[in-house]
């Protein structure tokens, strides 16, 4: 397979940010980038595309200054004939125009393709709808993230189906499924290989989403020669690409769907009613999809409860209530012997709940961690009887971390670390805690495959303790072999189409 | 190549760098350098009232930034626990006393306060020129520190709005750890010491104000005599004013100007101190925002 080798060096006030010799990049086929966030995929895309300022950071591009890479036939072709759909859609799109403007401009408005790939991202949706949404303007009227990101998908798109009949065109999508639920993921990822199938278009596709190389493998094998998998790593502080084999993740996969997994009936730790009121909306949960039979959800000792539903209907709002972090217009929980409503006072969860009965992980490692802390320090302050000196804090890390941790990644700021490391941080300070009830919201967000297996193993560690364990995460196909099928709940934002229950019997 | 410049390690570009060192640098040299010339062509007890007046300035400019701390940490931090507690008595009464500080201008406070160490001078409370200091360092703390209970507020309320907080709370972590060490230690240090290095110029001119209206006297035996020697009690001093006034001379004898320099130096010495150090604080601060890209 032909292919361009990069080496590239990127910093920013004379500190080294990306440095990689060997950033291999195959024509006419489909990379898939995988590797834990905030190690520097990104930005290698984004100079490789040249879309970095150069009087933002100091880039050098095969040891020449970007400014010469800048003027090269390489990158003008890349940025003329190629597309790259930015992880953040809002910082792509124009606040000024609307979407349907933006949709049609410049080379995107010769392709006629538009109403197809509308159609086929907005699965199930009338004309009207998507008519309604092409007409208004990114800022005031707020698309979803995922509309935005489905927005940008299509005009990716159409530059395609503009530069079919170009031999070099360069598509590049960074997490573009990152807001779309699996339905629309895969919607997505059969519009790719359409528009790929035929062509001769290099395309990277930069992921966390490991559960794309499964529905690859089964979709589309025909096209999988032409599939290369293809993780960045960063080893004793450097950055190297290896090849991944795809059989890495999917017999991993195939063990743990093996084995079998049976609802034991253990002791029930917390029950949510079902019906809840919050923000002026109800959001209710059930066992069917539909939600029309509603149930309580309930966490019991040593087993997952898995709670799913689309991006938006509220699960991270019902996590953040059950930890009395909001206040609810309505609810009803009850935790062991004593029961939680909306008139309860924060101050019991303070009490009774937080870092003793249970505790929660949130999503964003970056907002969640103090970034100006040491990486030490995250363990400060944490209810642990005993003390927490370094030798025990480096043997807690190494449980999810390479190697035993050195004294000096013991005294870096997290604000130095990737995303993956952050996360992974961000999940020991939970998991080093000794409380009845784990919640975790998105726990894979930003790992590499190693760190997601160690953090899967390390869950399954605590299940034996006895622990109960709440997850929301869009890696459904890797949480769905940890969870028993009578443990799964879903939520939804409360349809007047259906009958609420008789809640009474409560 | 359209990359950064800034590679050398010269001590000149890395004072650069620092945006406000350069400043502090050069208030410091302005000083030394008027201090060399004083100590050639002032007579020697206008040397050593200058001397003492800059060193009390500067020791209750220091005072009141501590003071000021001290008062703002409380005050924000409290105000913070009790607007989120389950009683909002506390926070009323507080917020109550603090609203009616701000509404009252800075210099009235300070004048108030002057008023009373006057009367407890006039009885004989107070005696010790360190103890007056410390007053007055108080009254213009009590001014100036909400300014710094502000900041302390914004600070706590910006972290609030992430998931910070309430994912250190879901810990176990104790919210008084959360926000004086994880949000004020850790991650306020900056816009504080900037807030501070603002206090500090400002305790210094509200000092050279209020000294400038007392210098008419508070009562018939309270006057500027009675205070501590401070640079806006030595720029009241009639001879001072003398030395200012000598300069509206160069209108009509511009070949004056090389004698103001050796005969009218007490009052020159002192404004160009305060002017200079107010002009250099003022750049120090901006400086220093733009170092810690505060803004």
């Amino acid at each position: 397979m032909n292919e361009r080798k990069y080496n590239i060096r990127i910093s920013s006030e004379g500190r080294e940010l990306v440095a990689i010799d060997d950033f291999r990049l195959a024509k006419s086929a489909i990379t898939v980038l995988l590797g834990e966030s905030g190690i520097g995929k990104s930005l290698i895309l984004l100079a490789i595309a040249g879309l970095i300022d150069p009087d933002e950071l100091d880039v050098q591009i095969d040891g020449k200054p970007y400014a010469a890479y800048l003027r090269s036939q390489e990158a003008i072709d890349i940025r003329r004939n190629g597309f790259f759909v930015f992880q953040e859609p809002s910082s792509h799109l124009n606040p000024l125009a609307t979407l349907r403007a933006q949709l049609r401009e410049g080379s995107l408005a010769k392709t006629h393709d538009e109403e197809r790939i509308l159609r086929k991202l907005w699965q199930n949706s009338t004309s009207s709808d998507i008519e309604s949404i092409l007409d208004v303007y990114p800022k005031p009227y707020r698309p979803s993230g995922g509309e935005k990101q489905r927005i940008l998908a299509a005009m990716a798109f159409k530059k395609m189906a503009a530069s079919a009949e170009l031999e070099d065109s360069t598509f590049i999508f960074d997490e573009p499924t990152g807001n779309l639920d699996n339905r629309l993921r895969n919607e997505f990822l059969d519009l790719l290989i359409e528009n790929f199938r035929d062509r001769t278009a290099t395309i990277v596709l930069i992921t966390h989403d490991y559960s794309i190389i499964s529905r690859f493998a089964s979709t589309y094998p025909a096209v999988s020669m032409r599939i290369l998998y293809r993780e960045l790593m960063l080893e004793r502080g450097k950055l190297h690409l290896r090849d991944f084999l795809p059989g890495e993740y999917l017999s991993w996969l195939e063990k743990r769907n093996a084995a079998v997994r049976t609802a034991k009936k253990t002791e029930t730790i917390l029950r949510l009613h079902p019906d809840i009121e919050i923000f002026g909306r109800t959001l209710s949960i059930s066992r069917d999809k539909e939600g029309c039979n509603l149930e309580p959800l309930v966490i019991r000792k040593g087993a997952v409860t898995y709670l799913k539903a689309p991006s938006g209907t509220g699960k991270t709002t019902i996590v953040k209530l059950m930890m009395g972090l909001i206040k609810p217009e309505k609810m009803l929980m009850e935790l062991g012997s004593a029961v939680y409503t909306e008139k309860t006072n924060r101050n019991a969860w303070a009490r009774g709940v937080w870092g003793k009965q249970m505790t929660m992980v949130f999503q964003h490692a970056d907002e969640s961690l103090n970034q100006n802390s040491k990486v030490k320090d995250v363990f400060s302050g944490l209810p642990i009887a005993g003390p927490m000196n370094e030798r025990t804090i480096a043997n807690s890390i190494s449980e999810l971390f390479e190697e035993e941790p050195s004294r000096d990644f013991l005294n870096t700021k997290v604000k130095y670390l990737s995303g993956g490391q952050k996360q992974r941080l961000n999940l020991l300070r939970s998991l080093i805690l000794h409380t009845d009830i784990l919640i975790l919201d998105e726990p894979l967000n930003g790992l590499d495959f190693a760190s997601a297996a160690k953090v899967i193993t390390k869950i399954e560690m605590k299940l034996q303790s006895g622990i109960g364990v709440l997850v929301i995460s869009h890696n459904e196909e890797i949480f769905d072999t940890l969870v028993a099928a009578d443990d799964i709940y879903y939520l939804h934002s409360w349809s007047p189409n259906c009958t609420m229950p008789d809640t009474s019997k409560r | 190549m359209a990359t950064k410049t800034f590679t050398g390690n010269s001590w000149l570009s890395i004072l650069a760098s620092k945006k406000d060192l350069p400043w502090l640098t050069i208030w410091i040299a302005g000083l030394g350098v008027l201090w060399i010339w004083d100590a050639l062509f002032l007579n020697a007890p206008a040397f050593a009232r200058l001397q003492i007046a800059f060193l009390n300035s500067l020791f209750t400019g220091v005072m009141v930034v501590l003071f000021s701390l001290v008062l703002g940490w409380f005050v924000g931090v409290s105000l913070h626990m009790l607007e989120h507690s389950k009683s909002k008595v506390g926070f009323a009464v507080i917020s109550f006393v603090t609203d009616i500080l701000r509404s009252i201008p800075q210099i009235i406070t300070v004048l108030i306060g002057y008023v009373v160490l006057t009367i407890l001078l006039h009885n004989g409370i107070i005696r010790s020129s360190f103890v007056q200091m410390l007053w007055i360092a108080g009254i213009i703390a009590i001014a100036v520190f909400l300014e710094v209970a502000d900041t302390i507020r914004q600070r706590i309320d910006y972290f609030r709005t992430l998931d910070f907080v309430d994912a250190m709370l879901c810990c176990g972590i104790k919210e008084r750890r959360i926000i004086n060490v994880e949000i004020l230690w850790k991650n306020s240090r900056s816009h504080m010491l900037h807030k501070l290095i603002a206090i500090f110029g400002i305790s210094i001119f509200l000092q050279c104000s209020i000294d400038f209206i007392i210098s008419v006297g508070l009562s018939t035996d309270v006057s500027l005599i009675n205070f501590p020697m401070t640079l806006g009690n030595l720029l009241a001093n009639v001879d001072s004013k003398q030395d200012i006034l000598a300069l509206s001379n160069l209108f009509t004898e511009p070949g004056y100007l090389p004698v103001i320099f050796v005969r009218h130096l007490q009052g020159l010495s002192v404004a160009f101190c305060i002017v200079f150090s107010l002009l250099c604080i003022y750049m120090i601060a901006n400086g220093f925002v733009r170092r810690h890209k505060l803004a």
